[in-house]
């Protein structure tokens, strides 16, 4: 251990087969371990803020001779450069920081989950010109349905109570409603010669959000669920955009259009869903595409593992920011570390862990980070769609719709 | 100590040698030691159209039993000439130090500290500020002159190889 630093560090890079070649070798700093003497540190700045008389760094030739040498470097305490002992330097300057926060209590609740029967795919969004009609733009789009209903469309409509939808201009488009059967991964295209005329618009009002919830485009899958009360009127009866009963479940994609060279594009702003009488917002959770929910897991697969050990799948979702990145067992372990979320360091209120069994329900835990975090309040029905106090359900929402995606 | 070290050696640690040695960043190398796999011997070319352009770095890097979520630590053991390293060759690094984040690696850290070479003295702290206080405003040219002037002709300008 004698011979200084630098020799143990080049015979150690040939270890690697894949290393470049050694560096030429670097003899170690004057003074630097080996050359045991009292430390001797010259205050690097005067009291008064001036800069001590000598330069820094020391110059060998330079054309001012400063002090040089040994007392630019602290000796190791015992010459020695021990390698699991970091240096006396790294414990001065990076102390890793106290574990201070105190242990939170994990308060694990199971988070309501919401079943999204139809979810429309934003990306897949698309208005597309009807090749009969000159003129005339198609909308499209690809969804999955666990089960039948009907797909409506509203140009330049507002959302009014109970999901109701109405066109501001209805002259110059009629909503269409059309139904599909069930199945994932569903190509839609709306039927020739029902396109929209998108010249008579304003540009200006399809390309933002009018005041009062005015949508330049807005597409609303509806579903029935297995039981509709008996006396309930056929949904083909309800007239496109008519509020919603409870027993329909709905999502609703609201987009602007922007004009561009080679046509129009949709862009989606959000998506919302009504189940049992209340809105939902879906809100994205980052990094689910690639967690392991999904197709194959392995090792060489960077990117789908749990940001901290690189080994598990993730399944643990930050929220209020919702990044996906991290296995259960990180998180709990993150926990007691730090209350920022890894991939943004947004303070962490709450963990929302996804099991997802082979083939079964989903499983959903949530973490309160805050011994005072108030329970998620599964019986929230009467509050309003945007209170923040549901969140859990609304990412339920958006996992339950996510995962099914997953499984076509 | 080191097999017992060596032993425990979490799978994270592992994979990401494995992975800096399979597919290292352009300018970087990293390899462990092979007593103690938590230390690692790191070389970084200095980036191109740098004061720093055709200088060899060497550095260590350690991995501290708390990784990944305490910060690895790490020192510059060539001699360098930068408002953010210090005369004992530490890093003035935001995520090094509060900003660590778990989500960082091994390779992250080396790359960002290949790109402080091409920033001005932004994120200094202390150790260097007053003494930086003097080149601030200095734009890169300027600075590679007071290199210049004091260590001679660029390629070996910035650094030292003593």
């Amino acid at each position: 251990m004698g011979n200084g630093p630098s020799n143990r560090r080049n015979g150690r890079i040939q270890h690697n087969p894949v290393a470049p070649p050694p560096p030429p070798r670097i003899p170690p700093p004057p003074g630097y371990p080996g050359n045991v003497g009292p430390p001797h540190y010259p205050p690097p700045f005067a009291p008064n803020g001036h800069h001590m008389p000598y330069l820094y760094p020391p110059s060998y030739n330079g054309p001012m001779s400063a002090p040089m040498g040994p007392q630019f470097y602290m000796p190791p305490t015992n010459g020695q450069y021990t390698m699991n002992l970091p240096p006396p330097s790294f414990r001065v300057q990076h102390q890793a920081p106290p574990a201070h926060i105190p242990p939170p209590v994990a308060e694990a609740q199971r988070a309501n989950t919401i079943r999204n029967d139809v979810n429309l795919k934003k990306p897949t969004l698309r208005l597309e010109e009807d090749e009969e009609n000159p003129g005339f733009h198609l909308v499209s789009f690809t969804f999955d349905a666990t089960v039948a209903g009907s797909i409506s469309i509203f140009f330049l409509a507002s959302e009014g109570e109970e999901c109701s939808l109405t066109p501001l201009k209805p002259h110059l488009y009629r909503a269409i409603r059309v139904p599909f059967e069930k199945g994932f991964g569903q190509k839609f295209r709306q039927a020739s010669g029902t396109g929209v005329n998108l010249t008579l618009f304003d540009e200006r009002e399809l390309s933002r959000e009018g005041p009062g919830e005015v949508f330049p485009l807005l597409v609303r899958a509806e579903t029935v669920p297995k039981d509709p009360p008996a006396d309930a009127p056929l949904q083909d009866e309800l007239p496109p955009g008519a509020p919603l009963p409870k027993y329909i479940h709905a999502q609703t994609t609201h987009s602007i259009i922007e004009k561009k060279d080679d046509g129009y594009k949709v862009k989606v702003l959000k998506q919302t869903i009504w189940v049992d009488g209340i809105r939902y917002d879906l809100q994205e959770i980052y990094g689910i595409e690639n967690s392991g929910g999904g197709g194959g897991f392995d090792g060489a697969d960077a990117g789908k593992e749990c940001v901290i050990c690189m080994s598990e799948p993730r399944d643990t979702t930050v929220l209020p920011c919702r990044h996906m990145c991290m296995c259960s067992e990180c998180a709990k372990v993150l926990r007691f570390q730090t209350n920022r979320c890894p991939i943004c360091r947004t303070p962490v209120e709450r963990l929302l862990e996804i099991k997802v069994p082979k083939n079964d329900l989903l499983n959903i835990d949530e973490y309160g980070m805050k011994p005072s975090a108030p329970p998620a309040d599964g019986a929230s029905a009467s509050q309003s769609s945007s209170s923040t106090s549901q969140t859990s359900r609304m990412d339920g929402g958006t996992l339950d719709t996510k995962v099914l995606k997953g499984e076509s | 100590m080191s097999a017992t070290a060596n032993s425990n050696l979490p799978r994270r640690i592992i994979k990401e040698t494995q992975r800096l040695l399979s597919e290292p960043a352009p300018g970087i190398s990293a390899s462990p030691s092979e007593e103690n796999l938590r230390y690692f011997n790191v070389m970084i070319l200095g980036p191109t159209q740098s004061p720093y352009e055709g200088g060899v770095f060497k550095l260590e890097l350690f991995l501290p039993e708390e990784y990944p979520m305490a910060a690895p630590k790490v020192r510059f053991l060539t001699k360098i000439y930068h408002p953010n390293i210090d005369k004992l060759g530490r890093i003035c690094l935001d995520i090094l130090k509060d900003k660590w984040s778990p989500a960082l690696q091994i390779r992250t850290v080396l790359l960002s500290i290949q790109a402080t070479g091409r920033r001005n003295s932004e994120g200094m702290d202390s150790i260097v500020r007053n003494w930086s206080l003097n080149y601030q405003d200095n734009r890169c040219e300027e600075l590679k002159g007071t290199v210049e002037m004091h260590y001679g002709p660029p390629a070996s300008a910035a650094y030292r190889r003593d």
